[in-house]
This record gives C-alpha cells, structure tokens and sequence, in this order.
C-alpha cells in the first residue's frame, strides 16, 4: 500500500524535458494508475459496521486475512528501486546532504549555546572563586591580627600581674618594717638618762647612743650592701647591753677572729 | 445513513487526514492546533466533529485515521462515542481507530471508570491513550504521537502499514488488555 512514491517536484517540471524525468514520471503515472484500478475494485466492496457483539471476532478474522495477506506480499515483491541514473543519484545525494546539513547546523548552534552558557557559568563560578578568596585573605589577616592581640593582651596582663604582686610585696615589707620599728621603740628603748648616771664613773666618755632599731638597721644594711663582708665595726655609740643581747639570741654572729666585729646572722639563705 | 470506509476516495497528493471526533469542541480544537504546529514531511489536514455520521454533500479528503476523544468526566461523551462507532465500516478498525481517554488526572471529577474505555478499546481491536489534553505538554507530546501514526496510516513511512503498526503495538501497549 505504498500509494505515496510521488515526487510533486517531478510533476511540475516538465519543460525541462530530459530522460530521467521522463522515466520517472512514466512510472509514477503507471502507479497511479494501479492505484486507480485498485480504488474502482474496493469501491465495488460492500460496507460493514460492527455492533458491539460481534466485533471482537469478526476483526480478529479480518486481522488475520489481512496479515497473512500482508505477509505473502511481502514475501512475494522484490524492492523496487529507483532507476539508479547519475541525476537521480545527484539530486537524492543533494537533498541528503542538505537535511544532514540542517541537522547539523541545529546541532552547532545547539552546542554553542551550550558553550556560551557553560562560558557564563565559568565566568561565574571564577568570580565566585575571586571572590571566595578575596574573603578568606581578609579573613587570614584579621585572624592573624587577634592572634597578635591576644599575645600582647596576656603579655601585659602578666604584666601588671607582676607588678601588683610585686606592689603587694613591697607594701608587705613596708608593713613590717614600721611595725618591727614600732615593736623596738615600745620594747627597746634607750637607757634612760637619769638611771644612768649612778653608772656615770664608767661611762662618762660613751658617745651619743644610737637606738637598737637603728643598731639592727646598720647590721642589715651592711648584709645586703656588701654580702662579701657583712662585719660591722662594734662602736662606742652600740649601747653594750643590746649587742649583748643580739649576740646571746642568735640574731649577731661575732667575727672568728676580730671580736670587735658583729655582724647579722644571714637569715634569708 | 452514510458509513466511512477508508478507501472510499483516492489519496491526495503527499496529503494526511486525520478526524477527530468528540464531544468537547475546545479540548479537540487545541489538540489540532497542537498537530499541526509538528513537524511533518506530509500535508497535515485535520478535521473536526462531534459526531458520526459525517454530513454526505460535503467534499473532503479521504480519512487516513480517526480518533475518538473519550471525556472521562462526561457520560455523554462515552455515549456518543459509541453511537459513532456504529457508522465506521469495519475495515477501519485494521489500525486506523484510535481512542483517547481525557481527564483521568482529576480522578474525582471522573463519572466513568478506566475499565470502561479499556473495554470499549479492546472490544474494537483499537489502541487506547490516556492523556489530559488541557495539560499543555501533555497535549503536545499526544499530538506529536498522533502525527506519526497518521503518517504510518496514510501510507507515508515506506514499509510499515497501518495494521503492521496496530499489531505492534497491541504487545507493547497494552499487555492486560487481555484480562479485561
């Protein structure tokens, strides 16, 4: 049932009458003509409508008819080309060529969209990238300038740490210096004057007496000014009894050698 | 009572006709012009009616493929269907009869069940599509499957006929059908 082999380009130009175009026609009105003859044989076939009854089975047997005389058809025809003459092979060829080129020309510019679009999305995705670095650079830099900060901030805080503690000691210090100072003053005064003079024969020449604070002031400042030689010379302005005093309780060591000399027993190693 | 026979007229040149009958005007006017915006190597012709039998003093094309359109909302559209199909003459139904089943996304606007086309196909020997014309991808790709069928039943692909296609597609398509 193959009716439609017409080429409509062939029907209508006929002045430019060459062979090939000729048999073509020839074969198509041939066609046609089959065609005709097949039309005036069916027309003269009765109709018959289907009822809801009877239609599965009597399609199925038409069905049937018709494949099996479908099949011996097929069976039966041989291809039938189309005269294989140069032109012919020319024109087909061309008109191949062309869809293929239209098809192609489709797929370019399909695929150059798709470039365009993936260029954009490149585009993009790399400003994306600049960016991204952008912020991770600043990022890196205040990182690094906190980390800074937070050494300086605990430096100082040591700092200062040290610095109070080391102002709590002096204060400490301090502390006990006026209050040994005032312990002295309360329990170690000088040797009252009048109580003095029964005594007068033996101490008439005794300098100017200096107070056990400042006795003990001497001693201590010579162990810390001169480690190497802390002995201090007994003068006549120690009152006796006090040096007595320190050197019996431990507090003054005698020199070895020279007992003129006392000095500070070394506490503090 | 005139009855449609598919060779009642000689073809027209490089020229395909399909009809589609329906009840719903709107619905069958959209699906034709989404056929004939396809893209197609024949003359697409499509012809509308609501009904068969077609008028018999108008000249037209011979009819290479009907299909009747089945609104699952609406019994009388399964009604008038049937009322048709008395006025085709049987030879159509070797692949030349199609019928489309629409509306079956909405489910609870449906008065008439699936089982009911399907056994109206199968007792036709004629394959069914289900497809909601007023969803417009859908409608598209429907008209494009229709456009290449009508182009096999006008005897435009070389080497398949239209029962060749209808036998294919009985396996494929619907394969319970058979136990309906």
């Amino acid at each position: 049932v193959s009716q439609e082999d017409l080429d409509p380009d062939s029907t209508t130009d006929i002045e430019d009458v060459t062979d090939t175009k000729e048999e073509l026609i020839k074969k198509c009105e041939e066609m046609w003509k089959d065609m005709e003859e097949c039309q005036n044989k069916l027309s003269l076939v009765g109709t018959e409508t289907l009822t809801d009854s009877n239609a599965q089975l009597s399609l199925l047997i038409m069905q049937v008819k018709c494949l099996t005389a479908e099949l011996s058809q097929w069976q039966k025809e041989t291809p039938e080309i189309i005269p294989l003459n140069e032109e012919v092979l020319v024109t087909l060829g061309k008109e191949e060529f062309q869809k293929l080129r239209h098809d192609l020309e489709l797929v370019l510019s399909t695929i150059q969209s798709k470039n365009e679009k993936l260029k954009e999305d490149l585009e993009r995705e790399q400003q994306w990238l600049d960016e991204q670095q952008q912020v991770l650079e600043s990022l890196t830099v205040l990182h690094s300038e906190l980390k800074h900060q937070i050494v300086t901030v605990s430096e100082s805080r040591i700092f200062n740490e040290l610095k109070t503690k080391l102002h709590d000691t002096k204060e400490y210090k301090e502390k006990l210096l006026i209050t040994l100072s005032e312990f002295l003053e309360d329990h170690f005064p000088l040797p009252d004057r009048n109580v003095k003079k029964k005594k007068k024969n033996i101490q008439e020449s005794t300098a100017q007496l200096i107070t056990l604070h400042e006795i003990l002031e001497i001693l201590l400042n010579k162990l810390f000014d001169a480690p190497h030689d802390p002995y201090v010379k007994v003068s006549d302005s120690f009152w006796p009894p006090y040096v007595e005093l320190l050197l019996r309780n431990g507090i003054a060591l005698r020199h070895p050698e020279d007992p003129t000399r006392i000095r500070l027993e070394a506490f503090h190693q | 009572m005139s009855v449609l026979r598919p060779q009642d007229q000689l073809p027209g040149l490089n020229a395909a006709t399909i009809l589609l009958v329906g009840t719903d005007d709107a619905l069958l006017q959209q699906l034709a012009d989404a056929m004939l915006k396809e893209d197609c190597a024949s003359t697409l012709k499509v012809h509308l009616a609501q009904s068969l039998p077609l008028p018999s003093n108008v000249n037209r094309p011979r009819i290479d493929l009907i299909v009747f359109v089945v609104n699952l909302h609406s019994k009388y559209s399964l009604q008038n269907v049937e009322e048709s199909l008395h006025h085709v003459d049987a030879t159509f139904f070797l692949g030349k009869v199609g019928f489309l089943a629409t509306g079956a996304g909405q489910d609870n606007h449906c008065s008439i069940h699936r089982n009911t086309v399907l056994r109206l196909a199968h007792t036709y020997r004629s394959p069914l599509f289900f497809c909601d014309l007023e969803v417009e991808g859908f409608r598209a790709t429907m008209a494009q499957r229709l456009v290449r069928m009508l182009q096999i039943c006008a005897g435009h692909v070389p080497g398949v006929s239209a029962l060749n296609l209808l036998s294919l597609m009985r396996s494929s398509e619907n394969p319970f059908l058979e136990d309906v």
